[in-house]
């Protein structure tokens, strides 16, 4: 994701454009594209005027600044990055909902992923209440003043939470060796899963040490010829990022395939 | 198996002079079904909560409570905690976590139970209490009933040996209290769970009890099976007998036969065929169902209104047209969803209509649900002043809202009953004409009913003009000159009060289902003894 190399770019990014496709559909990639293509472009267009550096100069500025060809596709590649950055983030907020983030917290630290359920619990309450207030206000023939609701949301939340701290003592909290409950299941395929993405990650990760697709920008723009090597790490690369597209894809076909067959 | 034994407990409250409980003697047995009732500041509440130390008040206790022959003092916390489980009575406070597995979980988490464990626990509870299906569900989604059950729930996965359950039906609807009470009874019979209950709900729960508590300043006044402890409330003569059942209450002021109490519905019925009345005094009652004013005019029209919170929802209300006349009291009787909040707040014109029209003599004024949204100050009589300085008027409406006792205290402070009269006299001082009241009843004792039937009253007499909506079909039988019956975001039936419970089957009071055969206008238990009584 944060490799500036471009074949490495184009498979990450096509990998999260084509998940992302596939779990909001294509009006939700279109419209992020139609925002993320004059993004892209300005930050391209950004990069030569305060970057200088590169051999090849294109022309100067009226400043007297060189803009070189090597700070214009380093801009495209860092364009180019945020736009993979955005678009994998776009699926991950379809597929991480708030509890499975609390379980992951969970883990660590069991007192963090309570209070985040709590608090997931407390702030949408507040709101409500907040709007009984209101109601309750105008009920009474008032205009309802901010402060005035606030002061009673507090006192409300405040003299409430007694009873919800009573609710937890009577059930035990604060006793030694807490555990976390959560609802998910560590199943085989998880376990190839999670082997095949460690195992991917490590050829990309030694080859990006070792330095077979190496590439830079300045002072001129070079890459690392195309050898075996540096196909495997390209291949690898994709490999990985095409992980979440396989299951999802094949959630897909198992399903139309059982429904057509009925 | 003794689960509790209470000897001699005397309990003080910090800086009280009086004692909230003298001289407490009492035996809870494995199994046993214990309803602790009495009035408001009785001490129910406080003794209750003294049996788990996690929640036991604050004060001098002296005597000794043993929890199964130990005494509690020194159970460790871990027991205190899985053994004796605590249902409060707000089904919104008492739950911590945002979804319902997380919930459910909760108390096994603070045990330390490993997850595989929990699992299989939080399982089998979910199917005891049917609420598999919501078991993924936001808690936020989920109905009130359903948040007690929850919480029911979630205490019983710890397996406590006894349950403690503060008036736990006190924030619910009659049916959702109903399903509650019976998941209850079904936990006691068959798991033998020991459980130990307030409610100031007795019509259902009575009959289920193996023994019933009543206490008085601190004091028992009567125990035993539910039939002692009606007979020996009656032998103390206590103003605790507008709480109890019809058929027991009216039993207690009438007969003389030395009859056995009757403490449910079907037993009332029987009770009631041996009794002799008079054909007047059913003649009487009869005729004055068919009186109807005919002099009046409306003071709160709605025509045909319809209304829906958005452009795609469904309809809330469909076509409703509704009056209020001057000076009455005017009940909205309806289930759940019927659109009986919604209609009010039409009514009172803090949401447009998309069709149909409003029209009222004066400003509209409405008592939220919860009176809690109102209270500003950290005092009753700062939060009366806070509307207006005018002595005479402060002094008046706290005279009419029986409030001269509770001035210097935090709202919050307040019973149910207390909060929704002073959330009453602050809506007062705004001088109101037309007044409507949502679920004025809800979380108030027997007791604080009957004063707030009579302060209505009052209010409709000296010209007020006041809409009740509610579930509580007792209530409006005995406030309301007319009732209205919403369904389906409609008003199917609109009558004088009398003839519109005479006139429904199963949608009527109880004492209207105890005397059917022989009084059929008969509707409040006042009604049935005032017909005894005259032979």
């Amino acid at each position: 994701m944060f490799i500036l190399h471009p074949v490495m770019l184009v498979i990450s990014f096509v990998c999260a454009g084509v998940y992302a496709f596939l779990l909001r559909g294509v009006r939700v990639l279109m419209r992020g594209l139609v925002l993320l293509l004059p993004m892209m472009l300005v930050a391209a267009a950004m990069n030569p005027l305060f970057n200088h550096r590169g051999v090849t100069i294109l022309t100067y500025l009226p400043n007297g600044n060189p803009v070189t060809l090597e700070a214009v596709l380093y801009g495209l590649a860092v364009a180019g990055m945020l736009a993979t950055v955005i678009t994998w983030f776009v699926a991950v907020n379809a597929v991480m909902t708030a509890d499975k983030i609390v379980f992951l917290f969970g883990r660590f630290w069991p007192a963090l992923s309570l209070l985040l359920s709590m608090s997931l619990r407390f702030v949408p309450r507040m709101i409500r209440q907040g709007r009984v207030i209101v109601v309750a206000q105008k009920g009474l023939g008032r205009k309802p003043n901010a402060l005035k609701v606030i002061s009673i949301l507090m006192t409300w939340a405040l003299e409430n939470s007694i009873e919800t701290a009573n609710s937890m003592t009577a059930r035990g909290y604060g006793l030694r060796r807490r555990t976390a409950f959560h609802l998910y299941k560590f199943h085989r395929r998880d376990v190839f899963a999670l082997g095949w993405m460690i195992t991917m990650a490590l050829v990309v990760g030694v080859g990006v040490a070792l330095g077979v697709n190496r590439y830079r920008f300045f002072p001129s723009v070079q890459f690392h010829a195309l050898s075996g090597a540096s196909v495997i790490v390209f291949v690898s690369y994709f490999a990985l990022g095409a992980v979440p597209i396989i299951l999802r894809a094949k959630e897909v076909l198992v399903w139309k395939r059982i429904n057509s067959a009925m | 198996m003794e689960t509790y034994q209470l000897r001699d407990v005397t309990f003080t409250y910090p800086k009280r002079n009086h004692r909230a409980l003298s001289n407490i003697n009492l035996t809870i047995r494995q199994g046993d079904f214990v309803v602790l009732c009495g009035a408001s500041g009785s001490g129910k509440t406080t003794l209750l909560r003294l049996l788990k130390p996690a929640v036991a008040p604050h004060g001098t206790l002296t005597g000794n409570i043993l929890f199964e022959r130990a005494p509690l003092d020194d159970m460790p916390l871990r027991d205190v905690a899985s053994k004796i489980g605590f249902v409060a009575q707000s089904p919104d406070d008492q739950i911590v976590t945002d979804k319902v597995w997380h919930e459910l979980a909760f108390g096994l988490e603070s045990l330390g139970v490993p997850s595989t464990d929990i699992r299989l626990r939080v399982a089998e509870m979910a199917n005891f209490f049917g609420i598999q299906s919501l078991f993924r569900r936001d808690v936020a989604t989920l109905s009130g009933g359903q948040k007690q059950l929850l919480a029911l729930a979630s205490v019983c996965v710890m397996q406590p040996s006894v349950l403690i359950l503060d008036e736990p039906t006190a924030q619910l609807d009659p049916i959702a209290a109903g399903d509650f009470i019976t998941a209850l009874s079904k936990m006691n019979r068959e798991t033998g769970m020991t459980i130990v209950l307030t409610e100031h709900r007795l019509e259902e729960v009575l009959p289920l009890a193996a023994q019933v508590l009543v206490l008085d300043a601190g004091r028992i006044i009567a125990s035993g099976s539910p039939r002692e402890a009606v007979m020996g409330l009656r032998e103390v003569e206590s103003t605790f007998f507008c709480a109890m059942p019809t058929p027991a209450h009216i039993w207690a002021a009438v007969d003389s036969c030395g009859c056995e109490c009757p403490l449910t519905l079907r037993e009332g019925i029987n009770w009631l065929a041996v009794q002799r009345i008079s054909p007047q005094q059913s003649q009487a009652i009869n005729s004055s169902a068919q009186i109807q004013s005919s002099k009046y005019s409306f003071a709160l029209t709605l025509k045909d209104i319809w209304f829906k919170y958005e452009k795609n929802a469904p309809d809330v209300l469909k076509g409703v047209s509704f009056t209020a006349r001057h000076s009455e009291i005017t009940a909205i009787l309806g289930g759940n969803g019927a659109g009986k909040s919604t209609l009010l707040s039409v009514a009172t014109g803090l949401i447009k209509p998309q069709r149909g029209k409003v029209s009222a003599t004066h400003a509209v004024r409405l008592l939220t649900q919860n009176p809690q949204a109102l209270f500003l100050r950290n005092t009753v009589a700062d939060d009366l002043r806070e509307i207006t300085s005018d002595a005479n008027e402060l002094a008046r409406t706290i005279g009419l809202c029986e409030l001269e006792a509770v001035l210097e205290s935090h709202p919050y402070d307040l019973s149910g009953g207390e909060q929704q009269r002073a959330a009453l006299a602050k809506i007062l001082l705004t001088q109101p004409k037309i007044l409507l009241l949502d679920e004025p009843t809800k979380g108030v004792d027997a007791h604080y009913k009957q004063s707030f039937i009579k302060i209505l009253r009052r209010l409709a007499s000296e010209g007020m003009t006041i809409v009740i909506v509610s579930h509580d079909i007792e209530f409006c039988a005995e406030c309301a000159d007319n009732c209205a019956l919403l369904f389906d975001g409609d008003v199917v039936a609109q009558s004088n009060t009398r003839a519109f419970f005479a006139g429904n089957r199963f949608y009527t009071t109880a004492a209207n289902r105890m005397a059917r055969g022989i009084l059929p206008a008969a509707i409040t238990a006042d009604d049935i003894i005032e017909a005894l009584h005259e032979v």
